[in-house]
């Protein structure tokens, strides 16, 4: 068993002339619930499908559970941002057509109380069930087959609130019951923050932030003084003027001065400042120095007068 | 590893859930079209043989009673059977390209099926194996019963069609059902290629008429033809298949025929005179020729659909991260 539940290197996908995805390294550990965010057509969905071998990458290589996605294919499960299923079939036949597919790894019961908790008639046809019903079914079928690392796009995109707790609940508890490694996908930080310890940010098809939500946070520095003052050598990600008032986030190199006060940010502002300055350099944890690294986070403009992009986030 | 997966998915309960409807039509076409087929075989070809030994007795001059209706019957029901039976490869192919993989690409239900354990080249292979041996066994039943319904008419029923007309010839023999196997793989490539049900279920009942357009010119030079000879004065006869008509000169070589007409006008004699002509040649293929015939042009529909399997998987491992990917 191997201790990485998702590995990308240099990864990269094109569809015709566009790159949904980009010279993408990044890793994830096992047993980690892991946000995938950025803005829709980030390449979120793209990644997730390379991960679960539904797509070939142009470049590059992804690792699923420390090997390619098609061996992995019967310990990962994977849900689409669609919630696709067969829609002439009932509730009870999708359950079954999962215990036909995954002989041996198929927990019925498991798939039928997590379809039993939305108030389901196992006799429903699914062109029948609204979103949210659909969602708990297509969990279900990820869920039932026991995945070691379960992807899922966009899960609670089409939930009510209410839903959506209780279903945050349901993975929550896979994930500590069974140490599931989940990577979930959305473009609501929101929605995420407080169920996820790690975050995969991704902007305009490439990794812009990738590490342990506490590591990333630390690394960072919410700090404002006045407007003159000079930010010396740390990494500027975003920064603004108001009258002779200056605010800025940055990745502190070293002690600040004196003349700044600074405070924490929250996972919201560093994600939104990130998205809001796509020329601030990114922060992926290196795993093996490599030079391929150094040339992805396009040092430029104003954003940072060092080249120290590529920084050691974790131990 | 953990929960080593040993059983291996059940494909069959899977793949009849899900298309049950198809299994349900295609069931249903078979019990209707080979009833009507018995039906052809026994009392309409009993009916239609005695219309004829009643019309056969007639006396010239004078009325003739006979069961002209019979007659009428046999003949409509058999042409209707007979393009029923030609429409199988259209349907086969239409279904395919629209419900057995264009829809489930464009929904997302194939990569449903992906990622509950099935690699892609397996789901196509079931995709493919399982409706192939329905379609196969469905398409060869009907062609026997046609074959066998023609030839019980042959000998008793005067207006029975020749074994070289189009629909007989193609309807008659294992032709048919290479074509609609061929149907079924240019509906799933299709699909694969499309990803959209309506624009793949278009695109494959187009490649099938394709197909079938380009073996209709191919046939007759698929094996070689018998030549006869006929004389300037009786005219040319061609008792088969026809492939090639024309003028014999008297060094034995072959030209056009003039189109000039008979020889008993002068202007005619005139002309076959000046071009040596002796006699008529008719290149033509005798009703020996049936079963090479059938069975070439089964083998190269079966080629064709061959070749579009291994295009469907080539295409579905380069575009998943299946294994053995081209890259």
């Amino acid at each position: 068993m191997t201790d990485t539940a998702l590995e990308a290197a240099a990864l990269g996908k094109r569809f015709r002339r566009r790159w949904a995805l980009r010279d993408c390294t990044f890793r994830l550990p096992a047993g980690r619930v892991c946000a995938v965010v950025g803005p829709n057509g980030a390449g979120k969905s793209t990644l997730l499908a390379l991960a679960a071998g539904l797509l070939a990458p142009e470049d590059g290589t992804v690792t699923v559970l420390g090997t390619d996605p098609a061996s992995a294919r019967a310990r990962v499960g994977y849900v689409a941002q669609d919630k696709p299923l067969y829609p002439q079939l009932t509730v009870a036949e999708t359950l079954r057509t999962g215990a036909d597919l995954n002989p041996g790894r198929w927990d019925a019961a498991a798939a039928e109380r997590i379809a039993a908790g939305g108030d389901l008639d196992p006799k429903a046809r699914v062109r029948s069930l609204s979103g949210g019903q659909r969602t708990r079914v297509a969990l279900a079928l990820a869920l039932a087959k026991r995945p070691e690392l379960l992807l899922l796009d966009e899960p609670m995109a089409d939930l009510d609130p209410l839903a959506r707790h209780e279903l945050m609940g349901v993975l929550m508890v896979q994930a500590a019951q069974h140490g599931t490694t989940i990577v979930m996908s959305s473009h609501v930080v929101a929605e995420l923050e407080g169920s996820c310890d790690h975050l995969l940010l991704i902007g305009d098809g490439r990794v812009r932030l990738a590490g342990e939500i506490d590591d990333l946070l630390a690394a960072h520095t919410r700090v404002s003084g006045p407007a003159q003052g000079s930010l010396g050598d740390h990494t500027v990600v975003e920064s603004r003027t108001t009258g002779r008032q200056l605010t800025a986030l940055i990745r502190p190199t070293g002690p600040l001065s004196d003349d700044w006060r600074a405070s924490m940010p929250t996972l919201e502002e560093l994600v939104l400042a990130h998205l809001r300055n796509p020329d601030a350099p990114a922060l992926t944890p290196t795993q093996t120095p490599s030079p391929a690294e150094s040339g992805s986070g396009a040092a430029s403009g104003s954003a940072s007068g060092s080249e120290s992009e590529s920084e050691e986030t974790r131990a | 590893m953990t929960a080593p997966t040993v059983a291996a998915p059940r494909l069959l309960p899977w793949l009849l859930r899900v298309h049950r409807p198809a299994l349900y039509v295609w069931t249903g076409l078979l019990v209707l079209l080979g009833g009507t087929l018995l039906w052809l075989w026994g009392p309409l070809t009993d009916a239609a043989a005695e219309a004829w030994r009643q019309y056969n007795a007639c006396a010239t001059g004078g009325v003739c009673r006979y069961d002209q209706d019979a007659i009428l019957r046999y003949k409509d029901v058999y042409l209707y059977a007979s393009f029923a039976v030609l429409a199988v490869p259209f349907l086969v192919a239409a279904w395919a390209g629209g419900a057995l993989t264009g829809r489930e690409l464009e929904h997302g239900t194939a990569q449903l099926a992906w990622s509950q354990g099935i690699s892609p080249a397996r789901w196509l292979t079931a995709k493919l194996a399982v409706p192939a041996a329905l379609v196969g066994a469905g398409t060869g039943l009907l062609v026997l019963l046609h074959h066998l319904t023609w030839s019980a008419g042959r000998s008793r029923v005067d207006n029975t069609k020749s074994w070289f007309s189009t629909e007989t010839f193609y309807a008659n023999g294992p032709l048919v059902v290479a074509l609609a196997l061929a149907g079924l793989a240019a509906g799933a490539l299709a699909g694969l290629l499309l990803r959209r049900s309506l624009a793949a279920l278009g695109a494959a009942a187009v490649a099938v008429a394709a197909l079938w357009t380009a073996l209709r010119f191919a046939l007759p030079h698929l094996w070689p033809t018998a030549t006869g000879v006929s004389g300037l004065d009786g005219g040319p006869g061609y008792p088969g298949l026809l492939v090639d008509q024309g003028l014999v000169t008297a060094t034995g070589a072959h030209i056009d025929n003039p189109g000039c007409g008979s020889t008993a006008t002068a202007e005619c004699r005139e002309l076959f005179d000046r071009l040596d002509a002796v006699g008529y040649y008719t290149d033509y293929h005798p009703a020996s020729h049936y079963w090479p015939l059938q069975l070439t042009a089964t083998g190269a529909v079966l080629a064709a659909a061959a070749l579009m399997t291994l295009i469907a998987f080539r295409l579905l491992r380069r575009r998943t991260a299946d294994k053995g990917a081209a890259r």
